[in-house]
């Protein structure tokens, strides 16, 4: 009788837990690509789709030119350009890294690291860190 | 940068573009919300693309369905592989018009939007009313609809049938500047 209720106990907090299971802590995780903004675009550009499946869900650490920071609805945005394409990549940053994004200059060399999500004019990458 | 957006836009417009009466965002607004007995669930995506040509009113929309954040890593987690399949499908469009676009101005701004809505590929005809606030060259389009789940073929399982509403809240908020 005891272990009946252990058992329940324990599967009401196993899907407890499994239902507030956290979202991917990027700045613990370990980056499974480490590319430059250039080789990014350029790998879109050839083939979307393959790109896509081998980026997406996967933290990845980018290396580029900052272009320009803005912000929207309270996150900074970094945009990182390769100077030899129309596109660039868009970086939507955690809001604890508003204030080192907001003190990046145009053209100073930085890497980040994120989620990507896709490909529209631009690469767009979301709840992304700086990288010291 | 032109011939990119000419590619792109030139292929849903369908004719000769003039890019003086093109405007643009990549950063639009699209937050869906699903009510039900069990739980509200709510997610944002901030990175639409959006093109509106104002000599006719037509309009292009594109977003990233992964891009969509949610409060549980689990619902985006369900959505993605389960839902949407956004590794078949990752994008979702929308390509229409705005009705009366060249009749609005600051006294008359709710009109209609009118085109197909394409999602988990499959297309909908769907129509929205839409406020259209034209000021200091920024043209801003707000509004909201509501979509079936069944009618983009989205399979929800038995077991969570009663979380998730089967008539989807859509709003949007897009910012188009000049597109030069």
């Amino acid at each position: 009788m005891i272990g009946f209720f252990i058992a329940i106990i324990v599967s009401l907090t196993a899907t407890l837990y499994y239902y507030n299971k956290p979202h991917v802590d990027v700045k613990k995780s370990d980056a499974a690509y480490s590319l430059t903004a250039q080789h990014l675009i350029k790998e879109y550009q050839e083939n979307e789709t393959n790109t896509n499946e081998k980026y997406s869900e996967k933290v990845i650490q980018v290396e580029g030119d900052v272009y320009e920071v803005t912000t929207l609805r309270g996150n900074s945005v970094v945009t990182l350009n390769d100077p030899n394409s129309e596109s660039s990549i868009i970086c939507h940053m955690q809001a604890a890294h508003n204030k080192g994004a907001l003190a990046l200059k145009k053209g100073q060399k930085i890497t980040i690291k994120g989620f990507c999500t896709g490909y529209l004019l631009d690469v767009i990458m979301v709840r992304c860190i700086l990288v010291e | 940068m032109k011939r990119i957006y000419y590619i792109v836009f030139g292929i849903l417009f369908m004719q000769s573009l003039n890019a003086q009466d093109k405007y643009l965002t990549k950063e639009g607004f699209v937050s869906f919300f699903s009510h039900s007995i069990v739980e509200d669930i709510k997610a944002d995506n901030n990175q639409v693309l959006s093109v509106v040509d104002t000599k006719t009113g037509k309009i292009a929309i594109q977003l990233l369905m992964r891009s969509f954040m949610f409060e549980k890593a689990l619902m985006r987690e369900h959505f993605n592989e389960n839902y949407v399949e956004s590794y078949k499908f990752p994008k979702a469009t929308f390509s229409g018009e705005i009705r009366n676009f060249e009749e609005l101005d600051e006294n008359n701004t709710v009109t209609e939007i009118f085109g197909t809505l394409t999602v988990h590929g499959r297309e909908k005809e769907i129509s929205s009313k839409v406020t259209v606030i034209s000021t200091d060259n920024i043209i801003t389009l707000t509004g909201d609809f509501t979509v079936e789940v069944a009618d983009f073929d989205i399979k929800i399982p038995a077991i969570v049938s009663n979380n998730i509403a089967k008539t989807i809240k859509v709003t949007f908020e897009l910012h188009h500047e000049p597109y030069n």
